[in-house]
């Protein structure tokens, strides 16, 4: 009788499971989409410091900037709370008319309010300081008013264009505005309870877990198609993977890798969007060190490497070779003809295209016949291995034995901005020319001794790159190109200042990579996604789910 | 039993210490900076030294340590340094789903392993014992991350009937169990592993025994000897290396959640290390190592319930 009774028990507990369980499950296929980042949590949801993907991806869908990228293609900006604005003659001041009826979202017991000029003015004045923003460099020097309810007037110290200023405003970090009572009354809890004026309005966080957003009734531009969007943290990619194809999940993260591209695109029902802007991988050489210091050393290491075989390492679908410090289709880039044109013209190769015999001359000329050894810091993370791994593989054919000490992600960033490495490899992307040039190569941003030092590792501004004796620097054409208003004039300015970079060889371009996600064939994203800032597909008003 | 009970909590004091050190110093010591990681590329300089005081890491180590005990010995576990939240809140919320993970491990292993064991210890060099040796083996060989994801692959996409994602809402018991079924499963079965190998050797060291010969001489019968006599005396061992093991399965929940994606101390621990989220870190570790102490309390006390000739002093 015992033994009947425990063997009913089981079959009791066993049946609870596998009845209960499924419709728990299928009770996600509604209309609320769930897209899973690879991260194991948020790490800020106040805009003004959000800088990872996953923090990126979830403060999009609430807040709004003055002006915004197109949605799905960044190289253009459109109206958002601001229906149109002007800028000044002199190019100081530039006046914003904002949109009417745009209302904060609900938080807490406050059912939200209008957003008006009061609330721009504070949120741009939060991004401009530094104790309350993680980007207040940015916006350093400006100043801004509300003459009225509406307007909202931004005045800078000097002139800027409109390729460089509109980034300031848009959609993206401190552009991203934060009405002022929720965040003064939310205090520091703002950052895990994040209130704005976007299409989806925040409703819980569970840690390591999840973000859960309700679609925002009152949002102007219509109220949203999806009932809501909720954000998943799962580091773990097979788990996504699985998630995926148990339709668990509406759209998963990938990691820029061609096998998964392909592993994904061979499931039933799932489709995989691959987009830009990509992150441009370079290699930046310190020239403090030797043998970097020697002009010969660093071209010999550019025709050592072929970058259609790093390209081809991440993966044909997802990286293209590049030749310019600026990626395409940033206003700047240069594209392969104009550089070879150019080499051509001024009897140069900027191109350092894959030539191992050329490599060993320019080896054996200064001084290292049989190669040399170098040893550097690189993070484990799988964007920056894989590319590194076949660039060491490459450059041990020409004799140079590059050892990778490799470290964590964080370790990584740290060690090579305290000037630890000899060679860095840093994938990114920034918002315009000027900031990338600005990041790596301003005299002011040498890593450790720079007056403010950023991600300058090649000491451009400090050394002598070409061997004449003297230091070379490109901060004048930066900040030429900086005051330049005029658009194809500064374009000019930043292509120059690449062809300077490529005659000294202090970096090497080798790759952009593209951005990876797989979706559920029935999500449609409501445009065509070519690039977003937030470097994951926008879920924005018009995404739906069409089953 | 009490006064033991109590020793025993105020020696796990200096060894909970000890760990807080360790873990605070080396946290520091690693290169990677928690403002650098929280601000990102586009931080000024400027900036980062405000959050860094803001974050209160401009103090020198001796007074972080100290504000770090004090709280500590008023409960508090601080603030995260990435998002600010009340760690004990986190921790309150986490430590649920990493507890009924070890716990459905330790359960899976112990009403599977203890059997299992015997029943291949009394038929000893048989197939069965082969089989039962070979499959522990194999299970004691697979990691567990890998176990992992084959149950995922197998229950969750070609039969799909559990899920892949989440914790489960833990006020709910249905949805609970739910999601906790495979991950439990997963670390079951390591520790059905464990539990089989160490219970089919105790068995046999008992099986020699003079008391189980002169039982089987007097005439008892083999279901009389088996429980009256073999299996309580292998219990106490077989009690001992279970909370062993016990301790090992914590180790092995960090890589389980990972991969089930759910929301316990491992996932938290990872998550915080990553970004050099030091209060946090600190705080996973002294509830791990407390996790610890507990169980090997838990075990000790268990001894005398099981063998009434151990008495604590």
């Amino acid at each position: 009788m015992k033994k009947m009774n425990m063997i009913l028990a089981a079959v009791l507990m066993l049946g609870v499971l596998f009845y209960l369980g499924p419709p728990l499950a299928l009770g996600a296929e509604g209309k609320v989409l769930r897209i899973a980042l690879d991260a194991a949590d948020i790490s800020d949801l106040h805009p003004h410091y959000s800088h990872t993907t996953q923090d990126r991806g979830v403060v999009h869908l609430i807040f709004n900037g003055l002006v915004r990228y197109r949605t799905g293609d960044i190289s253009k900006f459109e109206p958002d709370l601001a229906e149109s604005w002007e800028v000044s003659e002199d190019g100081l001041t530039w006046t914003f008319h904002l949109r009417r009826g745009v209302m904060v979202h609900p938080w807490k017991a406050n059912p939200g309010y209008e957003l008006t000029s009061e609330d721009v003015v504070y949120s741009f004045q939060s991004a401009a300081d530094p104790a309350r923003s993680g980007c207040a460099g940015e916006y350093a020097g400006m100043a801004f008013e509300a003459p009225d309810k509406y307007t909202v007037r931004v005045t800078l110290q000097k002139p800027l264009s409109e390729t460089l200023f509109l980034p300031k405003v848009t959609d993206y970090m401190g552009g991203l505005v934060i009405p002022k009572k929720p965040r003064e009354e939310l205090g520091e809890a703002f950052r895990t309870h994040p209130v704005g004026t976007g299409p989806f309005i925040f409703k819980k966080y569970l840690p390591k877990e999840k973000v859960v957003t309700v679609r925002n009734e009152k949002f102007y531009r219509g109220v949203p198609k999806l009932a809501g969007v909720e954000v998943f943290f799962m580091a773990d990619m097979s788990s996504r993977k699985f998630g995926l194809q148990s339709k668990e999940l509406d759209v998963i993260e990938g990691p820029p890798s061609q096998p998964w591209v392909e592993e994904m695109q061979a499931l039933p029902g799932v489709a995989v969007d691959v987009f830009g802007p990509g992150e441009a991988g370079v290699l930046y050489f310190n020239v403090t060190k030797k043998p970097f210091d020697d002009t010969r050393v660093r071209r010999a290491i550019g025709y050592a490497l072929s970058r259609d075989e790093v390209a081809t390492a991440i993966g044909k679908a997802i990286a293209d070779p590049i030749c310019s410090e600026i990626p395409p289709p940033q206003p700047g880039f240069l594209t392969r003809a104009e550089v070879e044109l150019r080499g051509r013209q001024e009897g140069k190769d900027y191109l350092y295209d894959f030539d191992r015999k050329k490599a060993r001359k320019l080896l054996a000329d200064a001084g290292f016949p049989e190669g040399f050894t170098t040893e550097f810091y690189m993070t484990e993370r799988g964007e920056y291995a894989v590319p590194m791994q076949n660039v060491v593989a490459q450059l041990r054919e020409c004799g140079i034995n590059a050892k990778l000490i490799v470290v964590d992600h964080p370790t990584y960033h740290h060690n090579i901005r305290a000037d630890m490495n000899t060679i860095v490899l840093y994938n990114c992307w920034r918002a315009s020319a000027d900031m990338k040039l600005t990041h790596m190569y301003l005299s002011d941003s040498i890593v450790v001794t720079g007056k403010k030092p950023i991600s300058n590792f090649t000491h451009l501004g400090k050394v002598d790159a070409d061997g004449d004796g003297k230091v070379d620097s490109i901060d004048y054409l930066i900040k030429a190109a900086r005051e330049m208003l005029d658009a194809q004039g500064q374009r000019a300015l930043w292509q120059e200042a690449q062809f300077k970079l490529l005659d000294w060889c202090v970096s090497y371009p080798l790759f952009i990579k593209r951005f990876t996600f797989a979706r559920q064939k029935y999500v449609d994203w409501g445009y065509d996604l070519k690039s977003t800032l937030i470097l994951s597909p926008q879920i924005n008003e018009l995404t739906t789910i069409t089953k | 039993m009490i006064a033991y009970t109590i020793r025993r909590v105020l020696i796990a004091i200096p060894t909970l210490l000890i760990v807080l050190t360790i873990t605070f110093v080396l946290v520091r010591v690693a290169p990677g900076d928690p403002a650098e990681v929280r601000l990102g590329d586009y931080a000024t300089k400027e900036s980062v030294e405000a959050l860094r005081k803001e974050m209160g890491l401009d103090k020198s180590m001796w007074v972080q340590y100290l504000e770090t005990l004090r709280g500590l010995l008023r409960g508090d576990f601080g603030r995260s340094m990435l998002n600010g939240r009340p760690i004990s809140a986190e921790i309150k919320r986490s430590l649920p789903y990493t507890l009924e993970l070890t716990l459905m491990g330790i359960l899976f292993g112990a009403v599977f392993g203890i059997p299992t064991g015997v029943y291949t210890a009394l038929k000893r060099n048989t197939l069965s014992d082969y089989i039962g040796r070979t499959l522990s083996l194999g299970g004691l060989s697979f990691p567990t991350f890998y176990l992992g994801i084959l149950l995922m692959l197998t229950f969750s996409i070609k039969i799909a009937i559990f899920p892949v994602v989440g914790g489960g809402d833990i006020h709910n018991l249905a949805d609970n169990l739910y999601h906790l079924a495979l991950p439990g499963l997963t670390l079951g079965l390591i520790m059905t592993a464990y539990v089989t190998r160490m219970a089919r050797s105790s068995v046999l060291n008992t099986l020699n025994e003079d008391y189980v010969r002169t039982a089987r001489a007097k005439g008892l019968t083999e279901r009389k000897v088996i429980y009256k006599h073999l299996l309580r005396n292998s219990l106490l061992a077989i009690t001992a290396l279970i909370g062993v093991y016990a301790i090992v399965l914590i180790g092995g929940s960090v890589m389980v959640e990972i991969v089930f994606s759910r929301p316990g101390l491992g996932k938290m621990m990872i998550g915080a290390l990553k970004q050099r989220d030091y209060t946090t870190l600190q705080a996973v570790m002294v509830i791990f190592a407390s996790l610890v102490v507990l169980i090997n309390l838990i075990t000790d006390l268990t001894y005398g319930l099981i063998d009434p000739r151990v008495r604590y002093k």
